[in-house]
C-alpha cells in the first residue's frame, strides 16, 4: 500500500511546521513575561476600547473579538506548548475541529433562534 | 532546539518521558477540546438570551466594569505565574515550582472570592436568576467558568501537597503539567466571558 | 414520615404491572445473591469483574448491560404496541403510555445502543490495531462504572419515585417543574448526566488508544475500517455530547434551582432546549450508526472472502458523514418555524449526507460482487441492513424536504423511519458484530441454526412492525397517542404492527435461549480464526488471552492477518516471548460510580446532605488515586507461552 504511506506522509509535511513534534526548552521565563505583557496590553486596550467609545458601536464588537482571539492565541502559543508532545500533534487537529464545531453552534444557534430568517 | 525531531526519551522535558503520561497528555488536550463545545454552547445560550431580561436588569445595568477589571488581571496575572511554575519545573526546581504554584492557587482563589461577591451584590440589586432568562444565562455562564476555577484551585492544591510528598518524578511533573494546560484553558474561556459579556455588555 | 414514603412511592409505583415487576426483581436478586453465596463466588465476582481494568472484560460487562437494555426497552415497546394493538384500548392509561415511551426511547438510545457500542470497541478494538491494552485502562472501568450506575439509577425511577414522562427527548416546558412535578425528570437528568460523563471519557480513551497505540507499520491508513469508526465515533462524541450536558444542566438548573431558562413568563425560551438538544442529537444518530457501519465493513470483507471495496472512499465517507452530521440539525424541528432561509440551509446540507451514505452502500455491494459470500449469521445481518438501511435512509430524505416535513413532522412516518435506520442499521449491526467477535469473547461460537431462526423472526417482524407505521403515518396518526377511535382507517395496520412487534420479540428471546444453549454445547474455536478473518484480532486464541498479543505483530499491509496467512508468517517464535506487563485490577472505579449513583440519588429527591456525601466520594477517591498508584503486574513468559501453544502457533 505504497499509495496510503503517501498519501499520510503528505498529511504529515502538509501541516509540517505545525504537526512535528518538538519541545520548547527555554533558558529563562521571557516567553512568560512576553505572553503576560501581551495579554494585560490587550486586556487594557479592549477595555478603553469600550469605555471611551473610541470605535463606532456598529464594529465595536467585532473588534473587540478580535483582540480576545489574539489574547486566546498567546495563551495557546506562549504558556501551553501547544505543539509539544511525542508523535503527531492530534491536539491541534482536535483544537481546530473544536473551535470549528464551537463557532458552528455559537452562530448557527443565534441564526436559528432568532426566528427571522426570511420570510415568517 | 526548537523545531527538531526528538526520539531520546531522556532529552525529553520530565512529563513526556514515559510512554503513559505522553497518553495522559494528548487527552488532557482531547478533554479540553470537549470542554471548549461545552463552554460554546453556554456562550450561544448567553448570546440568545441577552436580551430577554423580563422585569429583571438588562446586561448594561447588571455590569460594572471596576470590580471585572480586578478580577480580570487577577487571573491574568495567576496564568502567568502558572507559566513560571512550568518553566521553573523544566529546570527542575521545585522550590520556584511550589512557590509560583502557590500564588498561582492564591490568585484563583481571590479571583473566586471577588466573583462570589459580585453575584452575591448583583443578587442583592438585582434579585435571583429567577427573574429573567437572562440572569439565568449570565450565570450560568460566568458561574460555570467561576466553577471550573474553584475545581482547579482544590485540584494544584492536592498537587502542591502531592508535589512535597512525592517529590518531582515523571507522573507528578505530567499532572501539574496537565493542571497548566487547564488553567491556562480557563484564562482563555475568560478572556471571552470578559469580552462577550462584560465588554459587550457596557456597548450601547 | 408519610411525606417520605408518599415521595418514594406515589401512586404511580403502585399499579399492579409495577407491582409485579418490583416482585420479578426482587425474586432475581435473591436468586443470584443466593447463587453466588452458594457457589461462593462472591470474591470472585469483586476480583475478575467489578474491579476488572481489562478492556475485554470491561467490553463483556457493557455486553451484559445492552442486552439488558433490550430486554427492558423491548418489553417497553411491546406494552405500547400492546396499548395501540385495537382502538379505544384500555389496557394501559394516558401517563402510564407517557411513562413507557419515555423509557423506551431513553433506554434504547443510552442503554442499549450506547452499551452495546462500546461492548464491541473494548472487545475489538484494541484486538484489531493490535494494542495491548486501551490507552487509559483504570478511566475505561470508571467510564463503564459511571454508565452501569447511571443505567442502574434510571431503571430506578419506576419502582421508586415514578418514571419520567415527557418523552426521551424531555423537551421544555414539558420537564418545566410547574408542568412535571414529580421526581422522574430528575431521575432522567442525572442518570443521563452521570452516563454522559463516562460516555465523554470513552470517546478520549478511544482516540487515544487509536491514534497512538497502532502496532508497528499500521498507519492510518492500513486500520480496518472498524477501527476508522471508532476513531470518528469518538471524535464526534467529544464534540457533541457536551451540548447534551448542558441542555440537560439547564433543564436541572430550573427545576432544582429555580432559574428562567426555559419559562416563557420570565421570558425563557423553551426552543432554546430543542436547538441544544438535537445540537448532540444529530450527531448521536451517527454516533450510534457509524460503528455499524464499520461493523458490516469488517464482516462483509471476511465473508465475502476479498478485501474491502474502495477501502480510501469508505474512509472519506465516513469523515465526510461526520462533518457533515453537525450542520443539520435543524432538521429535527423545522416546524419550529425558524423561517425560511434556516430550514432550506438544513434541509440541503442534510440531503447531502445521503451521497456518502449511498458511497457506502456501493462499496459494500461491490465487496461482494465476485466474492464467495458465505451466509453465516454474521453475514446475513449485514444482507438484511443493504435494502433496510436503504430504505430507512431514502424516507429520510423524504422527510428533509422542507414542505414535505411539515406533513410527515411528529407523525407515525417519522416513527417509521427512525426505527428503520436505527434498528436496521444500528441494532441489526451490533448483532452482526456480535455474531462475529463472540468466539474472540467467549471462546465458542453461537449456535448458527437457532440464530437463524431468531434472524428470521427479527427481521420478518421487523418489516410487519415498521411498513405499516409508514403508512399510519401517511393516514394522519400521530406519535406518542396512546388510545384511537374507530373508523379511521387505522385499525387493521396497528394490530398487524403489533403482531409483528411480538414477532420481534419472539426473535430476541430465540436470540437469548441461544446464547444459553450454545454456552452449554459449547463448539469451540481452537484455531483462534473460526471465520477465515481478515484483521489481527484473529490472530490470537479464542477467547482472547489477558494480554492480547503474545508478541506485537508487525503490520505491512491492510488486512494484516489476511496477509500473514497468504505470506505463512503465523507462528510465533518462542524466544521472542517475553513476560508482559499489564495495570493491576482496582476498585476504586466502581467505588466512583457507586459515590456518583449516591450524588445522584440525592439530587433525584432534593436531598442536600446525600447528594453532597456523594459528590465528597467522588472527590475524594479521586486525590486517593493520584496518591496512591494502583501499580502493574506481570505475566511471566511461560504463562504466555502455555497460553499460545493451544491454537498450534507456537514454534521454536
Amino acid at each position: 500500500m505504497p499509495h496510503a504511506r503517501k498519501t499520510e506522509r503528505g498529511l504529515l509535511s502538509l501541516g509540517g511546521l505545525l504537526l512535528l513534534p518538538r519541545f520548547e526548552h527555554s533558558s529563562g521565563p521571557w516567553p512568560q513575561i512576553v505572553g503576560y505583557a501581551l495579554s494585560l496590553l490587550l486586556t487594557l486596550a479592549a477595555t478603553l476600547l469600550v469605555v471611551h467609545h473610541l470605535i463606532a458601536p456598529l464594529y465595536l464588537p467585532a473588534v473587540i473579538l478580535f483582540l480576545a482571539v489574539l489574547q486566546a492565541g498567546i495563551q495557546l502559543g506562549l504558556f501551553m506548548h501547544l505543539r509539544e508532545g511525542v508523535g503527531p500533534s492530534w491536539q491541534i487537529v482536535a483544537l481546530v475541529l473544536a473551535g470549528i464545531v464551537a463557532l458552528g453552534i455559537v452562530i448557527f444557534s443565534i441564526w436559528i433562534m432568532a426566528f427571522k430568517s426570511g420570510v415568517s | 532546539m526548537i523545531g527538531q525531531v526528538q526520539t531520546d526519551a531522556r532529552e525529553r522535558p520530565l512529563e513526556f518521558r514515559d510512554r503513559r503520561d505522553n497518553l495522559a497528555i494528548l487527552g488532557f488536550w482531547f478533554f479540553l477540546g470537549s470542554d471548549v463545545v461545552l463552554f460554546s454552547c453556554l456562550f450561544a445560550v448567553y448570546a440568545v438570551f441577552q436580551g430577554r431580561v423580563a422585569a429583571g436588569p438588562t446586561p448594561r445595568q447588571l455590569i460594572s466594569l471596576g470590580p471585572v477589571l480586578v478580577e480580570t488581571v487577577a487571573l491574568l496575572t495567576s496564568s502567568f505565574t502558572c507559566g513560571l511554575a512550568i518553566a521553573a519545573m523544566r529546570r527542575g526546581r521545585t522550590g520556584p515550582l511550589a512557590a509560583w504554584l502557590g500564588v498561582t492557587m492564591l490568585l484563583g482563589a481571590g479571583f473566586v472570592g471577588m466573583e462570589i461577591h459580585e453575584f452575591a451584590t448583583d443578587v442583592r440589586l438585582f434579585g435571583t436568576w429567577h427573574q429573567s432568562g437572562f440572569l439565568s444565562a449570565f450565570f450560568t455562564l460566568v458561574g460555570t467558568h467561576g466553577g471550573h476555577v474553584s475545581f482547579g484551585v482544590l485540584w494544584g492544591a492536592a498537587l502542591l501537597v502531592l508535589l512535597w510528598r512525592q517529590g518531582l518524578t515523571p507522573r507528578v511533573a505530567r499532572r501539574l503539567y496537565t493542571f497548566s494546560l487547564y488553567w491556562h484553558f480557563l484564562d482563555i474561556v475568560w478572556v471571552f466571558i470578559f469580552t462577550v459579556v462584560y465588554l459587550a455588555g457596557k456597548i450601547t | 414520615m408519610t411525606h417520605l414514603l408518599a415521595q418514594l412511592f406515589p401512586p404511580s409505583v403502585l399499579r399492579p404491572m409495577e407491582l409485579g415487576a418490583d416482585a420479578s426483581i426482587v425474586i432475581a436478586t435473591v436468586a443470584i445473591a443466593a447463587f453466588l453465596t452458594r457457589k461462593r463466588r462472591w470474591g470472585w465476582l469483586w476480583r475478575e469483574w467489578l474491579t476488572t481494568v481489562d478492556h475485554k472484560k470491561i467490553g463483556i460487562m457493557y455486553l451484559i448491560a445492552a442486552m439488558l437494555g433490550l430486554f427492558r426497552g423491548g418489553v417497553d415497546a411491546l406494552l405500547l404496541r400492546t396499548q395501540l394493538a385495537v382502538p379505544q384500548n384500555t389496557f394501559l392509561g394516558a401517563e402510564h403510555y407517557n411513562e413507557i415511551f419515555t423509557t423506551h426511547g431513553t433506554i434504547m438510545v443510552f442503554f442499549m445502543a450506547m452499551p452495546f457500542i462500546f461492548a464491541l470497541f473494548n472487545i475489538a478494538i484494541p484486538l484489531m490495531i493490535g494494542a495491548r491494552d486501551v490507552a487509559f485502562p483504570r478511566l475505561n472501568a470508571i467510564s463503564f462504572w459511571l454508565f452501569a450506575f447511571a443505567f442502574l439509577l434510571f431503571n430506578m425511577s419506576f419502582v421508586v419515585g415514578g418514571s419520567p414522562n415527557a418523552g426521551w427527548t424531555a423537551y421544555a416546558p414539558l420537564t418545566e417543574l410547574r408542568f412535571n412535578p414529580s421526581v422522574g425528570e430528575n431521575y432522567y437528568l442525572l442518570a443521563l448526566q452521570i452516563s454522559g460523563i463516562g460516555t465523554i471519557a470513552t470517546g478520549i480513551n478511544f482516540l487515544v488508544t487509536i491514534l497512538r497505540l497502532r502496532a508497528p507499520g499500521m498507519t492510518l491508513m492500513r486500520m480496518p475500517l472498524f477501527a476508522w469508526s471508532a476513531l470518528i465515533t469518538s471524535s464526534l462524541i467529544i464534540f457533541a455530547f457536551p451540548a447534551l450536558t448542558v441542555a440537560l444542566a439547564l433543564t436541572m438548573l430550573d427545576r432544582l434551582f429555580g432559574s428562567s431558562f426555559f419559562t416563557i413568563g420570565h421570558a425563557g425560551m423553551p426552543m432554546m432546549y430543542v436547538n441544544l438538544f438535537w445540537i448532540w442529537g444529530h450527531p448521536e444518530v451517527y454516533i450510534l450508526v457509524l460503528p455499524a457501519f464499520g461493523i458490516f465493513s469488517e464482516v462483509v470483507a471476511t465473508f465475502s472472502g476479498k478485501a474491502l471495496f474502495g477501502y480510501p472512499a469508505m474512509v472519506g465517507s465516513m469523515i465526510a458523514i461526520s462533518l457533515l452530521s453537525y450542520g443539520v440539525w435543524v432538521h429535527h424541528f423545522f416546524t419550529m418555524g425558524a423561517g425560511a432561509a434556516v430550514n432550506a440551509f438544513f434541509g440541503i446540507s442534510t440531503m447531502l449526507i445521503a451521497i456518502p451514505t449511498g458511497v457506502k452502500v456501493f462499496n459494500w455491494i461491490f465487496t461482494m460482487w465476485g466474492g464467495r459470500v458465505r451466509t453465516t449469521c454474521a453475514m446475513l445481518w449485514q444482507l438484511a441492513f443493504i435494502p433496510t438501511f436503504v430504505i430507512g435512509g431514502a424516507t429520510g430524505v423524504m422527510l428533509a424536504v422542507v414542505p414535505g416535513d411539515y406533513q410527515f413532522h411528529n407523525s407515525y412516518f417519522l416513527v417509521a423511519h427512525f426505527h428503520n435506520v436505527l434498528i436496521g442499521g444500528v441494532v441489526f449491526g451490533l448483532f452482526s458484530g456480535l455474531y462475529y467477535w463472540w468466539p474472540k469473547m467467549f471462546g465458542y461460537t453461537l449456535n448458527e441454526r437457532q440464530g437463524k431462526w431468531a434472524f428470521w423472526f427479527f427481521l420478518i417482524g421487523f418489516w410487519v412492525t415498521f411498513f405499516p407505521q409508514y403508512l399510519l403515518g401517511l393516514e394522519g396518526m400521530t406519535r406518542r397517542i396512546y388510545i384511537y377511535p374507530h373508523g379511521l382507517g387505522w385499525s387493521l395496520p396497528n394490530l398487524v404492527s403489533t403482531g409483528g412487534a411480538y414477532a420481534m420479540g419472539v426473535g430476541f428471546v430465540i436470540l437469548v435461549y441461544s446464547i444459553a444453549y450454545s454456552a452449554r454445547h459449547k463448539d469451540l474455536d481452537l484455531t483462534g480464526d473460526p471465520w477465515d478473518g481478515r484483521t489481527l484480532e484473529w490472530s490470537m486464541p479464542s477467547p482472547a488471552p489477558e494480554y492480547n498479543f503474545a508478541v506485537l505483530p508487525k503490520v505491512s499491509t491492510r488486512d494484516a492477518w489476511w496477509t500473514m496467512k497468504q505470506a505463512g508468517r503465523t507462528s510465533i517464535r518462542l524466544g521472542e516471548i517475553e513476560p508482559i506487563t499489564l495495570p493491576k485490577n482496582t476498585g476504586m472505579p466502581f467505588l466512583l460510580g457507586l459515590s456518583f449513583f449516591v450524588a445522584g440519588l440525592g439530587a433525584v429527591f432534593s436531598w442536600w446532605p446525600v447528594a453532597l456525601a456523594g459528590l465528597g466520594g467522588v472527590l475524594a477517591l479521586l486525590v486517593w488515586g493520584w496518591f496512591v498508584e494502583t501499580g502493574d503486574h506481570v505475566i511471566p513468559a511461560h504463562e504466555v507461552r502455555r497460553s499460545e501453544t493451544l491454537p498450534g502457533r507456537l514454534e521454536a
